[in-house]
């Protein structure tokens, strides 16, 4: 035993420390809760220094929360062989990352630009994407090596899950009534999604069978604006952003890369005022149109169309498999994983 | 390298274990020495080069300023000290700023003249070091201590990692004296440090990271009209959290040496219990302080020449304190503030013939720009208490140009921190404001408390499980709050 009072505090506080944080993993563990990872800027990075694979064999993805969920990465690397890169970032715009890859002359790969027309269609810079390109421009070695022991123990404890379990998302968590005017940053159900290793986002089981919870996160995006009726930018700022757009593709496409443009599923009432906000001719085919690209857009195909977003957005991980072995398919029917065929 | 990262946990695990191996203690402290350039490199490899530039550059130009006795070529060898430290200080940090002033100036004069925005980049913790390598040429110019023998011990003394990129600022009799023989920490010290950098990172990470620094970034990044609750808020949270921050990182620095068997000056003694300003500057950034004393307002003739004299030399070394911190006018404005506070503070106690000793007799080990704390100041009564409130308050003025980036939104926060302000849209969610309230208050009372003491002096009057406990719900706390790796406030100074 340890001899001096300072010796014998170390040592209780050593015990306390280890019982507490035990205690706290396996109290999450024990409500059922996934093994997941902070989908930060680290991890991000991590995702994007595989953008270099050998081009033939890769597949990077952007655009936002949808693709995300929609896409299953196991079920299109089994599929096809070649390799998926996932670097959409959920509630944000992809046209910086878009802008980031025409940019750097590495890339010559194959790039799918999944189309959320709320988030995609809309003027200023994306903070959630500056801050990624920030860290992939500044990243010090110190913050890749602790990036390293991070990504090591996420994998192994659930409670440093920060946007679910950290002190500041629990306190979050707590119903504080606001003054007139304030509103509290709308707090996801815990147990609605995690993120994989590879950025996959996977809605739990649990949500997937609990209408409540879908009913809250379908008010979550009424609080987001997502439900408005408001009708989608026009004008010259519109035109700017196809023109950037259409930029950034001829110069992928001028080192050889491909390029094609997704819209995934969504259901609902948030379907119905997205089409109305967003007529599809006004947006995504203007937008297939100035750029020269492809698009699948999911109603016009059979085997797309009929999902149905428990709330509202995005897919089901069963569904996700199957929306991923059908968009390889019709992938396949353009020449995606045929060599130089753009 | 941050104290607050991974890297740095398993950077001081190895270092410990080499420092405690049997090898020799030259071997030790050339594992320390590689060990502090791996530390800075880890932030950008390249700007190592600078700081062996001022190593090397120091140690012979400083050995030579003591040898020498030719006083045109002594005046020479420091003038060239001087331009080496500064002149890096001036391109570095300064360059962008002295250029855009310039441009200002000569587009006022009708001179149309824009030039391209330089892209420079701020070397991590170069005011901290020029400041070291400076006190060491001229303590060298002055004779007031021997040059240091080996290259390996200066090097040490300018790159120490616990100390190389955000203070305490050393002065070589502080440190150097701790190379020359060998040190380990003997178990006490070892868990004393151990306790120090669990303290200084549950300031820095638990409570200026995760509980105040969204609510400062919110108020002070806000463009809208502000309610004078929400001024006050986003300035009482920037004001815990400059203090959590950077009274954080030189308590983790202090418990990093510690653990390697070395001493660090303090730099912070509860500075918000402070009765007035010159207990403040007694209290805050304490080796900074001590620095423009000794090294600026004593050199300009402190108070030895006279009451105007003094004004103006106080309000000198203020202004270049606050443009010390950063290269904007904002922080000249809120040196300038502290100035203005410390003249009123002297011109009171002027007044009042309050037998404040003069500065250059002032014992060493205490510090301050004004001298030793007068004796009425010392007892905790009510009296005191409230004028450590109204301190606080007065403070928070300053620290609206401090963290404003621009002098609009000082002047906008200002007016409405002071009801000048009509229509004005709350912001801030009850949650962030209670963390606010609660953090803060129990800031200044735990200042207030502990205004006479220090944290080390009190752990051995609480019983072992009691402090065992503290500790621990310390540690749970930090881990739990889960804000790693962000930087910390003074590496951009």
């Amino acid at each position: 035993m340890p001899a001096t009072p300072l010796a014998k505090s170390a040592f209780l506080m050593a015990v306390l420390v280890i019982a507490a944080l035990l205690g706290w993993e396996s109290f999450l563990r024990s409500k059922g809760y996934q093994l997941g990872y902070n989908d930060d800027e680290a991890l991000w990075y991590k995702n994007r220094q595989e953008v270099y694979q050998p081009s033939e064999t890769t597949t990077v993805f952007i655009g936002s929360s949808r693709i995300k969920f929609d896409l299953d990465i196991p079920t299109w690397e089994k599929t096809t062989g070649e390799k998926a890169v996932q670097l959409a970032v959920a509630g944000s715009d992809p046209k910086l990352t878009l802008d980031n890859l025409a940019n750097d002359d590495k890339f010559k790969g194959k790039l799918v630009i999944d189309i959320t027309e709320g988030l995609f269609f809309r003027p200023q810079d994306d903070a959630a994407i500056t801050k990624r390109l920030k860290y992939l421009k500044e990243a010090t070695p110190s913050q890749k090596f602790s990036a390293q022991v991070g990504f090591g123990l996420e994998s192994q404890l659930l409670f440093l899950d920060k946007d679910m379990f950290s002190l500041g998302a629990l306190l979050d968590q707590l119903k504080i009534p606001n003054r007139s005017g304030v509103n509290n940053t709308p707090i996801f159900p815990t147990k609605f999604t995690y993120t994989n290793f590879r950025r996959q986002e996977i809605m739990t089981n649990e949500f997937v069978h609990d209408t409540a919870m879908q009913n809250k996160v379908k008010g979550i995006w009424t609080i987001y604006g997502a439900l408005e009726k408001r009708h989608g930018i026009t004008g010259d700022t519109l035109q700017k952003i196809f023109t950037e757009v259409k930029t950034d593709i001829a110069r992928i496409k001028a080192r050889g890369g491909k390029v094609i443009f997704t819209r995934t599923p969504s259901s609902g009432g948030y379907r119905e005022l997205e089409l109305k906000n967003y007529p599809r001719a006004e947006y995504f085919d203007q937008l297939l149109y100035v750029s020269g690209c492809n698009g699948i857009y999911f109603t016009d195909y059979p085997e797309l169309k009929d999902f149905i977003c428990p709330e509202c957005s995005h897919l089901t991980p069963p569904d996700a498999v199957k929306y991923t072995t059908a968009l390889i398919k019709i992938l396949d029917q353009n020449k995606w994983f045929t060599p130089h065929a753009n | 390298m941050v104290f607050n990262s991974y890297t740095f946990i398993v950077f001081f695990i190895i270092i410990l274990i080499l420092h405690n191996l049997p090898f020799s203690w030259k071997t030790k402290k050339v594992n320390l020495l590689l060990a502090s350039y791996i530390f800075y490199a880890a932030w950008n490899p390249p700007f190592i080069l600078l700081l062996w530039l001022s190593t090397v550059v120091d140690f012979f130009v400083g050995r030579a300023l003591y040898t020498q006795n030719n006083i045109h070529k002594k005046r020479l060898l420091l003038v060239i000290s001087l331009i080496g430290n500064l002149g890096m200080l001036c391109f570095f940090k300064y360059g962008g700023f002295l250029l855009d002033n310039f441009v200002t100036i000569v587009n006022a004069v009708g001179w149309k003249f824009h030039p391209a925005k330089p892209n420079i980049i701020l070397p991590a913790g170069i005011s901290f070091y020029t400041f070291t390598t400076l006190c060491y040429t001229i303590d060298m110019y002055e004779k007031k201590s021997k040059p240091v023998k080996s290259m390996l011990d200066f090097s040490l003394f300018v790159t120490f990692f616990p100390h190389l990129v955000a203070g305490p600022i050393v002065r070589p009799p502080q440190l150097v004296p701790q190379f020359e023989s060998p040190r380990k920490a003997t178990q006490q010290q070892l868990l004393e440090g151990f306790f120090l950098i669990s303290l200084g990172l549950f300031m820095k990470v638990l409570l200026a990271d995760s509980m105040l620094s969204a609510t400062a970034n919110d108020i002070f990044g806000s463009t809208n009209k502000l309610p004078a609750l929400d001024a006050w808020m986003g300035v009482l949270a920037f004001s815990g959290q400059i203090f959590f921050d950077f009274a954080g990182y030189s308590t983790c620095a202090i418990g990093v040496a510690a653990c390697l068997g070395f001493v660090l000056p303090q730099n912070f003694l509860y500075p918000y219990a402070a009765i007035g300003f010159s207990d403040f500057w007694r209290r805050w950034h304490i080796t900074l302080s001590a620095w423009l004393r000794d090294y600026l307002y004593i050199p300009m003739g402190g108070n030895r020449k006279g009451k105007l004299r003094t004004y103006i030399n106080l309000m000198v070394t203020m202004l270049l304190g606050g443009l010390w911190h950063g290269a904007n006018w904002t922080f000249v404005v809120w040196g300038g503030l502290h100035g203005f506070y410390l003249w009123v503070e002297k011109a009171i106690a002027d007044i009042r013939k309050d037998k404040v000793r003069p500065i250059a007799t002032t014992p060493s080990g205490e510090v301050g720009v004004l001298g030793p704390l007068p004796e009425t100041f010392k007892p905790k009564t009510f009296r005191n208490f409230s004028i450590a409130l109204f301190t606080f308050f007065l403070i928070n003025v300053t620290w609206v140009f401090f963290r404003a980036s621009t002098f609009t939104k000082a002047w906008d926060l200002l007016q409405s921190m002071f009801g000048f302000v009509s229509k004005a849209e709350p912001l801030l969610t009850n949650l962030a404001i209670i963390k606010v309230i609660v953090i803060v208050s129990c800031m200044v009372i735990a200042h207030w408390l502990m205004r006479n003491t220090r944290v080390l002096e009190v752990i051995p009057k609480l019983s072992w499980w009691f402090f065992g406990t503290v500790w621990a719900v310390m540690l749970i706390l930090l881990i739990w709050s889960q804000e790693s790796s962000s930087s910390f406030i003074y590496f951009q100074f």
